[in-house]
């Protein structure tokens, strides 16, 4: 999966945005959206939040976990503990970046809150890279992958993978080779 | 008796707060680490005054009207107060100030700071300082001798001092803290306290216990612990009778001691456990205000009262100091006589008498009593303090209270007290005195005031930027009010002593290019308050007067209010205005409301009646819904809203306090919508009004009408049915003042009132609450009625649906009276599917050549056309039988809604008609006199085009069982009554005539017999068919009586018989059509 094939999933998380405009409930395919109300909140997804905020139709509300406070606690458990915490939304990383990108002005402490973001982004991959460095090492069979979100499973799917039928055939190559001798023994 | 913990409230952020009252002790001061000084005046203030003093502040300190400050940017500040105007700097340290302290009179501050020095500076001159070295680490505390001889100070290297103030030397000092690096690592604050009067006592908090130690010999002279106190002792304070001393720890426990006795009489935890870093008395004692670590601030009242086995020893002592204070001249000797014996009272309350006598003033005495000797013995001195001395013999130990202090005087009721006037507002505004502030929030959009060093300015933004797009402009009248519609921006300002009060208008979505006006009000008349309407403004002016202007600017109509305005709201052509009516007393304000409409017809609708506000409340938002109910809010969080169908009274539908989760959280409201039913308010935590940044959000909160019990299941309907029908008020007003209204709403809230209606029916069924049936029964539809008979009579609640059958043909009767009456008064009809509009409808039909009718010509459309089917199958009717069935339905309809059945004719009507009748009959037509009808005939055709079926189905049974219904209705000429259809002349001839029929073709089924006699009928002549006709009417109207006491017997046996064939097949139509009424109502 292409990171923006994964960005275009988390376009469908829900966001709420207090439009300036007024219209009546709309029906779309994937459910009933509005009615919108100029200056009252109301929940959309994320594709139509910023098309809309691109467009001056609306300022978007930021979710509740993105706010320093909350991002900071987040980034000390996450460094304090071995194992992956869950996370605020399965989809943290591309949220941040969708909203920070297109509303910012309307997110405060958008600086911050995209270094902590990023800071608990590294932490939890580079904790990804070290799991599956020992994963390979230590010739596991299977790995859980708790609290991990799409994204982070992303970033090692394909060398991970890749890595894996690399090792196996150079594997099967020594075993083979190893092995085929015996047989000429015999 | 415990004294009572004032529940806790928020009042700065988190960190290190500190709090002192004022000399009145009217005021509590607290600053905190957000860098506010805040002053409130009680500790139920709920709009404390804001004085920003730095980035963080320390320590406060307040005395004579001068509020000093350590703040972060090591200075010590010098602030006015009550204004919080800065007045200068006192002094500067290399790093921040911890502690600063007034001395006895004011005049000197002394502060120590983290540098690890004490500086005393002369208040009003600050260039006379006096500098104290010797602690080895940041000071923790300062503290003034009373006597302005001594300081005290406390370090984090573990020692406390005191110092001569004159020579700048170290007198002595105890190492008896915990050594620390810094003030944040010491492990208490360690605020020492010297004990009012004399000073004889330095309190010095050590560990978990109190050190006093004495004056000049500086001996610890005893030492206060409670087994209560868990951990260190932070603060101290001494009660102003210095009789008592309160310390409070780091775990949050507050503990006050009786300092001669040693014992400990009030034990308080701090609700949250937080710890108590700022500790102060009431200049009069009896309570203590604390703040914490968290920013919260609290109070304990009736401290000082607490311990009545004291209450002696303490007064004398009290007295004493207080006689220190107030008489110094009389260097305490006075005191002493005064607590020896009473003597020294005659003295003093003879000198008081003296007094009395130069300037006829009494000195405000504790006692009535003793003024009343005074009163009584004017002339003898003498002989008036040998009575009070005999008094006071009789009183052992009870000393006078002494006449000069009135501190102690005991608390009396005054009488019932004045409320101070609130002052006028604009609805949606926040504070004046805020330097951001919102002048406006409404529905159509915020109005935002900046006023600071940089910018006086002020923008407009709408919710909807289609209205217009935002707006920034720069302030430089002062405008402190706004208001904004759809239309325009309204601002003003107060005048000041050159300029006058200005109102100025921008009237954006004007074709103008010139769009905007400004106005001067005349001289020493100020605006109060403002609101916008449709195409006019309205101020209210310190005049007494509103005056109304229209949008582009013209003088129209102005008139007298007869009190102060507090607010005003428009809407439409309404205007509401609340005005003070009088004074009220003990925290309650006597507001008055006006409502006003202008447009076509002028009048006033509210003529000054009081507003009901919450008890001890005040007016917090007033205006209108969006649908143009006036609403308020008052302080409690009270929502009210106008209820025009109860001679506009006013009904609460919102609690918004219900819904707060702290006690000093509250709602703001912004807007009230009645469709959808939305109270849209912004949440703010810890005080009454949001801040402009971050932007606040706004929530929607339900309403709810305080209805009994609304957990239950019943209280929740009742509540329900009456919130919906409060709530479909405005759908009458408006219609009546010539608005469209949406149908649609309307229709749907009667359907909801309706289904609820039957809910509750069901479930008081249930409970066998017959009377709350019949009860409810009133209020439902008809139509609902006769589902309820049927509900009823599913259940075997026969005796019920007997009842509820007599109030459905009430209801019929009642109904049908109201449709003749319209019918009379409208000679086009607005809807063919009214009900009571058979004869345009007929002659549609007719037009159609649908024309043919039965004897059931009093059926609405729908039933109509059904039941017309089969006849038509039958046979024709002439013409003539037309002239009956198109007479006026009054007379016919009326005596048929003698059945249960029957009564569900004309049932169906009812949505139908309600449609329309309930909303002003009067008006719809004449603005849309013919639209309807082309709609109806489409119906009509369609219908016809569907019933064919169904009429055939009813058909079917009927001519299956021909047998078993010759045998009944030859036999029965009174089942024709039982049909209960007014008869037709047909009819009649038919049941004259049957018999012969009969015998003439006995092998005749139903059918065919009125087939058979149809064409008889016609055959007679014009006159004997009008004669029968005439027969007809007459007999429908004689026979109704009869009619009605006979339904009862049937009735019951009727709907017994309700799903079975009925004799006849007319009967059999009637019944589907009944059923299909039901349905029908669904539908509308």
């Amino acid at each position: 999966m292409d990171p923006s094939e994964v960005e275009f999933v988390a376009e469908k998380e829900m966001v709420t945005i207090i439009p300036n405009f007024s219209l009546d409930k709309i029906y779309l395919i994937g459910g009933d959206l509005g009615p919108f109300n100029p200056g009252l909140p109301v929940n959309v997804p994320v594709w139509l939040a910023l098309n809309l905020k691109q467009r001056q139709k609306c300022r978007i509300v930021p979710p509740e976990w993105m706010d320093v406070e909350k991002l900071e606690e987040i980034r000390e458990q996450e460094r304090k503990e071995d194992m992956f915490t869950p996370m605020p939304s399965s989809h943290y990383m591309e949220l941040t970046k969708l909203l920070l990108n297109h509303a910012s002005d309307n997110i405060p402490r958008a600086d911050e809150i995209r270094t902590l973001v990023k800071d608990i982004w590294d932490t939890r991959v580079a904790k990804l890279r070290l799991s599956a460095d020992s994963f390979i090492s230590q010739q596991e069979a299977h790995a859980k992958l708790d609290n991990l979100t799409l994204m982070e499973i992303n970033t090692s799917r394909m060398f991970l993978l890749d890595s894996l039928d690399c090792m196996y055939k150079l594997r099967t190559n020594l075993l083979s080779r190893g092995g085929a001798p015996k047989g000429h023994d015999y | 008796m415990p004294a009572e913990r004032k529940a806790l409230r928020y009042g700065h952020s988190e960190g290190h707060t500190d709090v002192c009252f004022d000399d009145t002790g009217r005021y509590i001061v607290t600053c905190g680490s957000d860098g506010d000084v805040r002053i409130w005046e009680g500790l139920d203030d709920d709009d404390p005054k804001s004085i920003n003093v730095g980035e963080r502040a320390y320590s406060v300190a307040l005395k004579n009207g001068k509020l000093v400050t350590a703040v972060s940017n090591n200075t010590v500040q010098l602030h006015t107060f009550p204004e919080g105007d800065p007045d200068g700097i006192l002094t500067r340290f290399t790093t921040n100030a911890n502690h600063v302290t007034f001395n006895g009179d004011g005049s000197r501050v002394a502060a120590g700071s983290s540098d690890f020095m004490v500086k005393i500076v002369e208040v009003s001159d600050s260039s006379q300082q006096k500098t104290l070295r010797g602690h080895q680490a940041p000071i923790l505390s300062v503290a003034f001798d009373p006597k302005d001889e001594f300081l005290g100070s406390s370090s984090c290297d573990g020692s406390v001092a005191v110092w001569k103030i004159d020579d700048q030397v170290q007198v002595v000092s105890w190492n008896v803290l915990q050594k620390s690096s810094d003030v944040s690592n010491a492990k208490s604050l360690c605020r020492l306290a010297w004990q009012p009067g004399f000073g004889k006592l330095l309190a010095v908090p050590a560990d978990k216990s109190v050190q006093l130690y004495e004056r000049n010999s500086w001996n610890n002279v005893s030492r206060l612990s409670d087994d209560f106190i868990a951990q260190p002792v932070n603060v101290v304070a001494w009660s102003p009778c210095g009789k008592f001393l309160a310390a409070a720890t780091i775990g949050g426990f507050i503990v006050v001691w009786d300092v001669d006795t040693k014992q400990c009489i009030e034990r308080q935890k701090h609700e949250k456990g937080y710890t108590v870093c700022g500790l102060s008395w009431h200049p009069s004692g009896g309570q203590i205000v604390y703040t914490d670590t968290e920013g919260c601030l609290g109070l304990l009242d009736g401290v000082a009262a607490s311990s009545p086995q004291h209450g002696s020893k303490n007064n004398e002592v009290a007295m004493g100091n207080y006689d220190d204070l107030f008489d110094e001249d009389d260097d305490g000797h006075l005191a002493e006589d005064l607590s020896e014996n009473g003597l020294a009272a005659n003295t003093v309350t003879g000198g008081g008498n003296e007094d009395d006598e130069d300037d006829d003033l009494m000195p405000s005495t504790g006692r009535p009593r003793n003024r009343g000797a005074f009163l009584d013995d004017d002339d003898d001195t003498s002989v008036d303090a040998g009575s009070v001395k005999y008094e006071n013999d009789g009183r052992v130990g009870t000393p006078l209270p002494s006449v000069p202090c009135p501190a102690v005087s005991q608390p009396r009721y005054e009488g019932p007290m004045p409320t101070p006037p609130q002052k006028p507002f604009q609805p949606g505004s926040t504070p004046v005195h805020l330097m951001h502030r919102f002048l406006v929030w409404n529905s159509v959009g915020i109005v935002r005031g900046y006023n600071d060093e940089q910018d006086n300015a002020v923008d407009v933004e709408f919710h909807d930027t289609s209205v217009h797009h935002a707006m920034h402009l720069t302030n430089t009248l002062g405008h402190t009010m706004a208001d904004m519609s759809q239309e325009a921006v309204l601002l003003a300002c107060e005048g000041t002593d050159e300029l006058a009060s200005k109102i100025q208008c921008l009237h954006f979505s004007s074709w103008d290019t010139n769009k905007e006006w400004m106005v001067d009000l005349p001289k020493e008349e100020n605006a109060k308050a403002l609101c916008l309407g449709q195409g006019w403004a309205a101020v209210a002016t310190s005049a007494l007067l509103v005056r109304i202007f229209s949008i582009g600017g013209l003088q129209r109509e102005i008139f007298s209010l007869p009190g102060p305005a507090v607010c005003m709201a428009g809407h439409g052509q309404q205007l509401l205005i609340a005005y003070h009516r009088g004074t009220g007393f003990d925290g309650e304000q006597a507001l008055g409301v006006q409502l006003l409409q202008f447009g076509q017809k002028k009048r006033q609708v509210i003529h000054g009646e009081p507003l009901p506000l919450s008890q001890k409340s005040y007016l917090s938002w007033m205006g209108f819904s969006a649908e143009g109910t006036p609403c308020f809010v008052d302080s409690e969080g009270t929502v009210r809203m106008l209820n025009r169908s109860l001679g506009n009274t006013w009904t609460p539908v919102c609690s918004t306090r219900e819904s707060c989760k702290g006690t000093s959280d509250h709602y703001w409201v912004v807007g009230v919508h009645e469709n959808p039913q939305q109270l849209r308010c912004i949440p703010c935590k810890g005080s009454r009004f949001p801040p402009t940044l971050p932007r606040p959000a706004v929530a929607i909160l339900p309403f709810k009408l305080p209805f009994c019990q609304t957990a239950t299941e019943k209280g929740h309907m009742e509540e329900q049915y009456w919130r919906s029908l409060l709530f479909q008020n405005h759908l009458d007003f408006l219609s009546s003042s010539g608005y469209e209204i949406d149908e649609e709403a309307r229709s749907k809230g009667q359907k909801e009132q309706q289904e609820l209606l039957m809910k509750m029916f069901a479930l008081s069924c249930k409970l066998e609450r017959e009377l709350r049936c019949m009860e409810l029964a009133e209020l439902m539809t008809h139509s609902v009625v006769t589902l309820a008979i049927r509900y009823a009579t599913r259940s075997h609640r026969m005796a019920l649906a007997q009842r509820l059958g007599e109030l459905a043909l009430e209801k019929a009767t009642a109904q049908h009276e109201e449709d003749h009456e319209d019918d009379e008064e409208q000679s086009e009809l607005p809807k063919s599917h009214q009900p009571n509009c058979q004869q345009t409808q007929k002659e549609e039909l007719e037009d159609e050549d649908l024309g043919e009718q039965d004897d059931r010509e009093g059926m609405d459309s729908r039933e109509g056309t059904e039941g017309r089917k089969p006849c038509e199958c039958l046979s024709s009717f002439g013409k003539e039988q037309h002239v009956s069935a198109s007479n006026p339905s009054g007379l016919s309809a009326q005596p048929r809604a003698t059945n249960v059945l029957d009564s569900m004719t004309p049932s169906s009507r009812k949505p139908l008609s309600l449609g329309i009748s309930g909303g002003k009959q009067s008006k719809e037509p004449a603005l849309k006199p013919l639209v309807p009808r082309p709609k109806s005939k489409t119906q009509v055709t369609l219908l016809q085009m569907n019933c064919p079926k169904i009429a055939r189905k009813n058909l079917e049974p009927a001519t299956e069982e021909p047998a078993q219904k010759d045998t009944i209705s030859p036999a029965s000429p009174p089942a024709s009554t039982e049909n209960l259809k007014p008869k037709t002349g047909f009819q009649l001839w038919l049941e004259e005539n049957r018999k012969r029929i009969l015998a003439d073709k006995p092998d005749l089924d139903e059918t065919d017999i009125i087939k058979e006699a149809m064409s008889l009928f016609r055959a007679l002549s014009a006159e004997d068919r009008l004669s029968w006709t005439e027969r007809a009417k007459g007999q429908s109207g004689g026979t109704a009586d009869l009619k009605k006491r006979k339904r009862r017997e049937e009735n019951v046996e009727e709907k017994r018989n309700e799903l079975q064939e009925n004799s006849t097949k007319k009967t059999k139509t009637v019944d589907t059509s009944a059923r299909l009424s039901a349905f029908a109502f669904n539908k509308t």
